[in-house]
């Protein structure tokens, strides 16, 4: 049986090396070899894995449904279901969020997962919905420069804010009211998206009916390019493509590989 | 140079080390697990098989308990030269189940036995724990408890040290602590505090013969020192120490759930912890940092412990985690899924891997023990196939006859024949 040979590593399996020839149709030569880190070729500007699956995840997202009242969010185990090094990707993931290229986010309510927006989305989109309510402008460029690019947590809480930035409490409360920051527990906040709140409606919405979909299927299966072809209804307005990216990063459903493509069925947990 | 081959041909003329060879071997039998075609198990257990253990002294005997508190032994090695062959039992300490009342044993648990281990140096002594709030130490060839010690709450799980040569205790981990048992001198040595529930998995390190890992229910994971009598001296924080929430008692622990499996790597520098969590975490021991690597959600609803099994002198280490009734193969530090072994029908509680061989023996609830192989296929078949189902190529038959007859030879034929062959023939 073949199965068998694929499964081992390539050291003791000689594989010829894969020359790449990206569609775009620059010369880039790409080695598919085993090695745990990815490094980029210091004369170019390539992103790395997980900056490329982020660049195609955002796409994904339909901003246009939301009139541009969100920016584009993508949720982090969205990752996974792209890139199987699941250790490689938070460690990438790490460094693209110290340097400031990206925010995770903490989303309350049922779900307990990161989601990640660029730090340049974010930062529109903040100045966008504040600039129709009553606070400070001055404190929001101030919070934007400080907390939002200088600080790479998910939360901050009260001797950061008092302490490091001086805050008074007074601008702790005009940003909670601005929902940039959102009570985690007395004396720590989580840093929010505001109208984060439409997100995870349709989110919620969206992930649900997806699951169903697969749930009410005789031996909850179904091939990936069957479910792409059906509609969502209308009030998941993220698309099929997020959803069943999410579903799978999130394990709640197992990717098989079949002759007839992708199939996906809904795991035992 | 990816054949066998190969590699003996540059072993011999001094280009490959002969640790190439061994190490390229083991890697390739470590990936093609598979159910034997051929080998299996007698079946002698009458509850789920709760714990195994193969001898480290010789990797002959698999001692395996059961949740209806009887101990199995069996013999490992097949001397009959055939292919197709069931592994004896070789003891089994019974107990009364229902009508059955021959060769019963009273010694046996009256609960379900937990842990069973052998006696790190040799195979004249094993140990075995259970519910039945008891630790008994048994002579392997009588098959009856040498001494028997009891504690006030059931025993989850117990260890002995692989390698330590100062002292001989047994850790016990029982309700919100751990009791120590010296068998030198028979009695409790003393007792580790610091859990805050129930103690479900021990283990000894393996590079320090002082250092004990241990984690419950309280979903901690904490490393002693029992030379010291203050207390853990280190505790597994699964962030690191970079949460920072209000009340951060809470998250700073190993997992989030409890810790049900914990194995160290044969060389005693990382420690896998498994959790109802459904994670898996691997934590560097000697700073006690979680090496945040990310293999998943493994489902474990499992709430007594299970045995993780960690492949020794595998180039990619392999950690063989059981998924209920799958036994899920991941790399270690890239926590990778490489591969899954289908083949039980319940919660596997236990994996255990031959030091020599690199199979994988499983045991689950389902009252089987399996074997993993990696010698299923081609050579044993062919050889086993020409000699037992015809000898059908032609003239010279002479290829290894297992079960050569001491009196014949090749040249000399037999009496009988001389006599009929007819005369002509000779002229």
């Amino acid at each position: 049986m073949s199965r068998k040979r694929s499964l081992l590593p390539d050291v003791y399996r000689h594989r010829k090396k894969v020359c790449l020839a990206p569609k775009n149709g620059t010369t880039l030569n790409v080695e598919t070899s085993s090695s745990l880190w990815n490094q980029e070729p210091l004369e170019n500007n390539v992103p790395n894995d997980t900056k490329a699956t982020l660049l195609y995840l955002k796409n994904l997202f339909p901003v246009e449904k939301f009139e541009g009242r969100l920016p584009p969010i993508i949720l982090k185990h969205q990752l996974y279901s792209i890139l199987k090094n699941r250790t490689v990707v938070d460690k990438q993931l790490e460094d693209l969020r110290l340097s400031g290229e990206i925010r995770l986010f903490r989303l309350g309510g049922e779900m307990e997962e990161y989601c990640i927006v660029f730090t340049a989305d974010y930062k529109s989109h903040v100045l966008k919905t504040t600039a129709e309510i009553a606070v400070h402008r001055g404190l929001i460029n101030r919070f934007l420069t400080e907390i939002a690019c200088g600080c790479p947590d998910v939360s901050v809480n009260k001797q950061t804010m008092i302490n490091q930035y001086r805050y008074t409490d007074e601008e702790i409360t005009q940003l909670v009211k601005a929902s940039v920051l959102t009570v985690r527990d007395i004396g720590s906040w989580w840093v929010s998206i505001p109208d984060a709140g439409l997100f995870m409606k349709s989110f919620t919405r969206g992930r649900k009916a997806v699951l169903m979909m697969i749930t009410k299927s005789k031996y909850k299966e179904t091939l990936q390019n069957d479910l792409e072809t059906r509609k969502l209804p209308k009030v998941a307005k993220l698309g099929m493509a997020y959803h069943i990216h999410d579903i799978i990063g999130a394990d709640l459903v197992e990717c098989i590989s079949t002759s007839s493509g992708p199939l996906l069925r809904k795991s035992a947990c | 140079m990816s054949s066998l081959v190969g590699y003996l041909a540059y072993r011999e003329q001094g280009i490959y080390p002969p640790s190439f060879l061994s190490r390229a071997e083991t890697v390739k039998r470590a990936f093609s697990l598979g159910l034997s075609k051929y080998k299996d198990l007698e079946e002698v257990h009458r509850g789920g098989v709760t714990s195994l253990d193969i001898d480290p002294a010789e990797g002959r005997f698999l001692l395996s308990g059961s949740s209806s508190g009887e101990v199995v032994i069996h013999d490992l090695h097949n001397t009959t030269g055939s292919l197709k062959y069931t592994f004896k039992c070789v003891a089994h300490v019974k107990r009364p189940i229902g009508r059955g009342r021959q060769n019963v044993s009273t010694h046996a648990h009256s609960g379900s036995v937990e842990t069973a281990q052998w006696y790190p140096l040799d195979t004249g002594m094993f140990l075995t724990s259970g519910m039945d709030s008891k630790l008994k130490i048994w002579d392997a060839n009588a098959l009856v408890p040498a001494d028997s010690y009891e504690f006030d709450s059931s025993v989850y799980c117990h260890d002995m040290s692989p390698i330590a040569t100062k002292h001989t205790l047994v850790a016990c981990g029982i309700k919100g602590r751990i009791k120590l048992i010296d068998l030198r001198s028979g009695s409790a040595s003393h007792t580790l505090q610091g859990h805050r529930k129930t103690v479900y998995t021990l283990k000894w390190s393996t590079r320090e013969p002082y250092v004990l890992a241990s984690g419950g229910a309280d979903s901690r994971v904490l490393l002693w020192d029992i030379r010291s009598a203050k207390g853990s001296f280190m505790k597994l924080d699964q962030h690191n120490g970079a949460s920072q929430s209000g009340n951060s008692e809470q998250t700073s622990t190993a997992h989030s759930g409890a810790v049900n499996g914990l194995c160290f790597t044969s060389d005693g520098l990382f420690l896998v912890t498994f959790g109802t969590d459904e994670r898996l975490r691997l934590w560097n021991t000697s700073n006690g940092k979680n090496t945040m690597v990310n293999y998943g959600k493994i489902n474990n609803e499992n709430e007594k412990s299970v045995q993780v099994a960690i492949s020794n002198s595998c180039d990619p280490t392999l950690v063989y985690v059981p998924e209920f009734a799958d036994v899920a193969v991941y790399d270690m530090f890239s926590g990778e899924r490489y591969h899954t072994l289908r083949g039980h029908y319940h919660q596997v509680t236990s994996c255990a891997i031959h030091p020599n061989t690199h199979d994988l023996y499983s045991g689950s609830l389902d009252r089987n023990i399996l074997q993993w192989t990696a010698d299923r296929d081609s050579v044993e078949e062919a050889l086993y196939q020409h000699e037992h189902l015809g000898k059908d190529d032609g003239g010279e038959g002479k290829t290894v006859s297992r079960t050569s007859q001491v009196n014949a030879d090749e040249w000399s034929s037999d009496e009988e024949e001389l006599i009929n062959v007819p005369l002509e023939q000779f002229l």
